[in-house]
């Protein structure tokens, strides 16, 4: 038969693509439908239970709650990832160093994280297996946990500033922490902005192997739009290594209806068994073209 | 012509980035992914449900009759148990047929693809478990 009018092809092809999609959503709905209907434990994380809509407004100035990140199972959007500035001759040097795990391979990467569970660190704790993050608030401090790795942040909200010196020789200096240190400030009933310094040099900044210095200056923008949907921005700006900020991605939580997360965690004694019964035997290839990710986790 | 020349263009473009495979913890640059390898009634030596990722040892014996010893790597755990796997899908003992997308290096090691049960049930890896390589947790992965 031939089709002489290309505008019907193209309507009985989309027709064709939406019937697939809807056969797919059925199905989805299905599974859901008999996830939901089996028993429920007020101890588990059921990533079918999905909080409902927006839930109505968000409330003023409160983010706590237990959050569920990118590939959670939750719904939430996927995350944007990083956008390079140019690096300073200094940040080329130390970029250059850094064998990151999307090109190299757990077998040639020299990734801390991947090799020995060495922590991430601030800031790519917040665009790395972040999957669930409960945030608490008391008056002084409000407190992100982690669910990956079972760590906190602590963010400063009692009016203080960042510590002056962090790092070198001088005798008032303060050691870089792996969080580094964190002031928060409410910007508007919805907008929770956080600044950090003072980082563990030793960390990178982001999967694919960029630095950071002790001196970058993070801001985070943590947005709650609705009472379900929380977003957080973040920007990092450091001057010796990059000439412009550093824009590490935008990360989408969704709220989690019965407030639970699993475990998850990167134990060393099992890093280490599957580097050697799996990752280093594997190899490492970095010169093929790399297959999806940003460069570099699930 | 050209209109519909154009049409199959874009829809043959849309079809390939849909299906392009993707590794969320690290790249697939360390193993081929032209074709998996089948180690038909391969015998389960040890099922270790650990992070990063959940590794499938098992025996094959090939057309000489040699055994084989494989390890697979898989999805991490938390990802897996998304798609309905746990620490106690296979045990010791278990005769499957495993589809591995073998390490470029040729040792028998290699990133699992899809388990067939002997009752027919099929099970995927989360990341690279659809037949092409793709992945086939895209319902819940977010």
């Amino acid at each position: 038969m031939k089709m002489r009018n290309p505008r019907v092809g193209a309507i009985a092809g989309l027709a064709g693509v939406l019937v697939l999609a809807a056969l797919a959503a059925a199905q989805n709905t299905a599974q859901n439908t008999a996830q939901n209907n089996a028993p429920r434990s007020p101890w588990k994380y059921y990533p079918a239970d999905r909080a409902t809509g927006d839930g109505g407004p968000a409330p003023k100035r409160d983010l706590s709650g237990t959050w569920a990140g990118p590939a959670s199972g939750s719904g939430a959007p996927r995350q944007k990832g990083e956008v390079v500035p140019p690096l300073t001759d200094l940040g080329k040097q130390l970029f250059a160093r850094n064998k990151p795990l999307g090109k190299y391979s757990p077998g040639g990467t020299n990734d801390p994280h991947s090799r020995y569970c060495d922590p991430f660190g601030f800031p790519q704790n917040m665009t790395q297996e972040i999957r669930g993050m409960t945030i608490a608030t008391t008056p002084t401090r409000t407190f992100l946990l982690l669910q990956y790795m079972d760590l906190w942040r602590e963010i400063w909200t009692d009016g203080r500033a960042l510590p002056a010196v962090v790092g070198g020789r001088s005798k008032d200096a303060h050691d870089p922490k792996y969080n580094g240190y964190s002031i928060g400030r409410w910007e508007d009933d919805s907008t929770f902005v956080v600044e950090t310094t003072g980082l563990a040099p030793e960390t990178w900044a982001t999967k694919s192997g960029y630095p950071h210095t002790v001196e970058a200056r993070v801001v985070e923008r943590f947005h709650r739009s609705t009472h379900n949907d929380l977003s957080l921005n973040i920007t990092m700006t450091d001057p010796k290594l990059y000439t412009q900020p550093f824009f590490l991605g935008e990360v989408y939580f969704r709220w989690i209806p019965n407030q639970q997360v699993d475990d998850f965690t990167c134990i060393p004694s099992e890093q280490q068994l599957y580097l050697k019964e799996m990752g280093d035997p594997a190899g490492s290839d970095p010169d093929a073209a790399t297959q999806g990710g940003r460069g570099g986790r699930p | 012509m050209k209109t519909k020349l154009l049409m199959l263009v874009v829809l043959v473009a849309g079809l390939a980035a849909s299906v392009r495979p993707s590794f969320a913890h690290h790249g697939a640059a360390a193993f081929d992914m032209s074709k998996p390898v089948v180690l038909k009634n391969a015998t389960v030596t040890e099922f270790l449900w650990i992070n990063p990722h959940p590794l499938i040892k098992a025996d094959y014996k090939d057309e000489k009759g040699e055994v084989q010893h494989w390890t697979m790597e898989m999805g991490s755990t938390i990802s897996a148990q998304l798609i309905g796997w746990t620490r106690t899908t296979l045990a010791y003992g278990d005769v499957v047929t495993l589809y591995v997308w073998q390490a470029k290096t040729k040792l028998p090691v290699g990133r699992f693809n899809k388990v067939e049960f002997s009752d027919g049930t099929v099970m995927r890896d989360t990341q690279t478990g659809a037949d092409d390589g793709g992945r086939a947790d895209t319902d819940v992965r977010q």
